[in-house]
């Protein structure tokens, strides 16, 4: 049942809506516009709506002048890496929480959940000092190994896992397959659709995750878009024709997300209560 | 002996989070701890020295009472905006599920992106937004040097209002229609209906929408970092922008790992909170 606020409220409602989202979209749109401007128009002091002439070639100085190939790449080999590993060991272990019994299942399930609670400042200063010593500032899997998995997602696959039938477990036991090949054969193919919504949500949002790319970096070449594109900024204050131009490269995986998930996005959210 | 074997086999399949959990969270927690006992050298022992030194260390208070009013703010004007668009786009209005979308852009916007536009925006020079109000015959701000703090929760309330909203549609899912059917054939106009069903019924979900909100505002740190770099001046340095900056700047990590301890204590007094009532809420 919808409750609806007062009779005639639909006009009320949109004009509401239509504000918020205008404020909400339209600073995004100007993004755009900024990232087509010329030099002249962007540090002119009169902003434009719409530039005189669009300055397409924008995106191909933006490469000139700053690693972006490269910020770009690294970006994704970090999001990416992180995604597979998560899809690999979140099913895992919550089918293991799901499915299994052995003596000390609560306390490892605890503890596990227990790291939901520790902000990332906790554990940053001390990985940054084990890493710093292994040489592992300025690379890939320096990167990528403090996420490999987390509790958000082992937690989502548990309760994703738990209502499937023991019965085709138990079948596939009575076969003789082995553990591992009931997971692989039997569970797994079932968790597709969790599996997609947990992919998807990890590679956006290690994507856009700025803290520990800053830390874990220091050479140009290493760094992540989201940083690379902040540093750029500080350097070339003025070009924000350029830096709108970076924000959209950076926008692009945002964007094809809302397209994909744009159906299930706010199920997906309020069902797994990403961060 | 089934048992046994499926005993192993557990523990087997969970080798890999054992070590990554053991390795990547309770060592490096055990070791703040410890790190916060010593000084920057991290050989001389100064044992509670840094907690005692950080309560009376101007700069660290000032970064926790700045960290509260944002917070607060944040809160305040974040729950007030997410409650709005849930009560009105849990109404059977076409077009909400696209509205419901669009409002969560911003949440899953790089906070690079977030902050940077936002700075040319709202730049007194080239931004776009007092060209906006002067013709509508508003004067124009210089809103990061004169108001930083009130900007910076105005940003945060921006990018994260959708998702404000979409934990308050889950809450009101759990209203059922039937308590509104008996408001209205009293009588109940439409804002008595709010005030005596919907906010009262969705008291669990504002704390949990608070607490939650309250832990990530604590843990602030890309977005004045972005935004002002703290500044001006040290205005907008919130706990994790000074915990960065004793970190990496002054390179005092015993004293920064002091900090960060104390940060998970109000961080696990929050969480243990948050379990606590939704086991109230739920009994």
């Amino acid at each position: 049942m919808r409750e609806r606020l007062f009779p005639g409220d639909r006009l009320a409602a949109y004009v509401v809506l239509g504000a918020l989202g205008l404020v909400t979209v339209l600073p995004l749109l100007y993004m755009i516009v900024l990232a087509l401007q010329s030099d002249a128009e962007v540090q002119s002091g009169d902003p434009v709506l719409w530039p005189a002439e669009l300055q397409w070639s924008n995106f191909t100085r933006l490469f000139e002048a700053a690693p972006f190939g490269r910020f770009f790449v690294n970006s994704f080999v970090m999001a990416g890496a992180i995604t597979v590993a998560h899809l690999i060991f979140d099913p895992l272990v919550g089918y293991v929480f799901a499915k299994m019994d052995f003596p000390g299942k609560r306390i490892a399930f605890v503890a596990v959940l227990s790291t939901l609670m520790v902000p990332f400042f906790v554990r940053m200063l001390p990985i940054y000092a084990i890493f710093a010593n292994l040489g592992w500032i300025d690379s890939y899997q320096g990167l990528i190994v403090p996420f490999l998995m987390d509790a958000y997602g082992i937690f989502l696959m548990r309760q994703f896992i738990k209502p499937l039938p023991d019965e085709l477990i138990e079948a596939a036991r009575v076969d003789g397959a082995g553990e591992f090949r009931i997971y692989l054969r039997v569970i797994l193919p079932q968790c597709k659709p969790a599996m997609a919504v947990l992919g998807l949500f990890t590679f956006v949002f290690q994507w856009n995750e700025f803290l520990w790319p800053l830390i874990a970096t220091s050479r140009t070449e290493m760094r992540t878009l989201p940083i690379g594109l902040t540093l750029f900024n500080q350097e070339y204050f003025t070009q924000w024709n350029l830096t709108a131009a970076g924000a959209l490269l950076l926008f692009v995986p945002t964007a094809l997300f809302f397209v994909i998930t744009q159906k299930f996005l706010v199920e997906g959210i309020a069902l797994s209560g990403l961060k | 002996m089934i048992r046994r074997r499926q005993a192993a086999t557990a523990w087997l399949f969970l080798t890999p989070a054992v070590l990554f959990f053991t390795l990547l969270f309770f060592l490096p927690i055990g070791n703040q701890l410890l790190t916060g006992l010593y000084d920057a050298d991290g050989v001389s022992f100064v044992g509670l020295g840094n907690f005692s030194r950080a309560l009376s260390d101007p700069e660290v208070v000032h970064s926790f009472l700045i960290t509260l009013l944002y917070a607060a703010g944040t809160l305040i004007v974040g729950t007030a905006v997410g409650l709005g668009l849930a009560v009105i786009l849990n109404q059977a209005l076409p077009g909400r599920t696209l509205f419901r979308s669009l409002l969560l852009i911003p949440y899953l916007t790089s906070v690079s992106i977030v902050g940077l536009l936002w700075r040319n925006i709202l730049d007194p020079q080239v931004g776009i937004l007092n060209r906006l109000l002067e013709s509508l015959g508003l004067p124009g701000q210089t809103w990061l040097s004169t108001h930083p703090l009130a900007t910076i929760v105005g940003i945060t309330v921006w990018s994260g209002a959708g998702y404000t909203m979409v934990l308050f549609l889950a809450g009101l899912q759990g209203i059922p229609g039937l308590y509104y059917e008996a408001a209205r054939i009293d009588g109940a106009g439409p804002w008595r209906r709010f005030f005596a069903i919907t906010l009262p019924l969705l008291a669990p979900t504002t704390l949990f929408v608070s607490i939650i909100g309250l832990i990530s505002t604590l843990q602030q740190f890309a977005l004045p970092y972005i935004v002002t770099g703290g500044g001006p001046g040290n205005a907008t340095s919130l706990y994790a922008h000074r915990l960065f900056i004793v970190a990496f700047n002054d390179n005092d990590f015993g004293y920064a790992s002091a900090l960060s301890v104390l940060l998970l204590i109000v961080v696990l007094v929050l969480s243990l909170a948050q379990l606590r009532i939704g086991d109230r809420a739920n009994a």
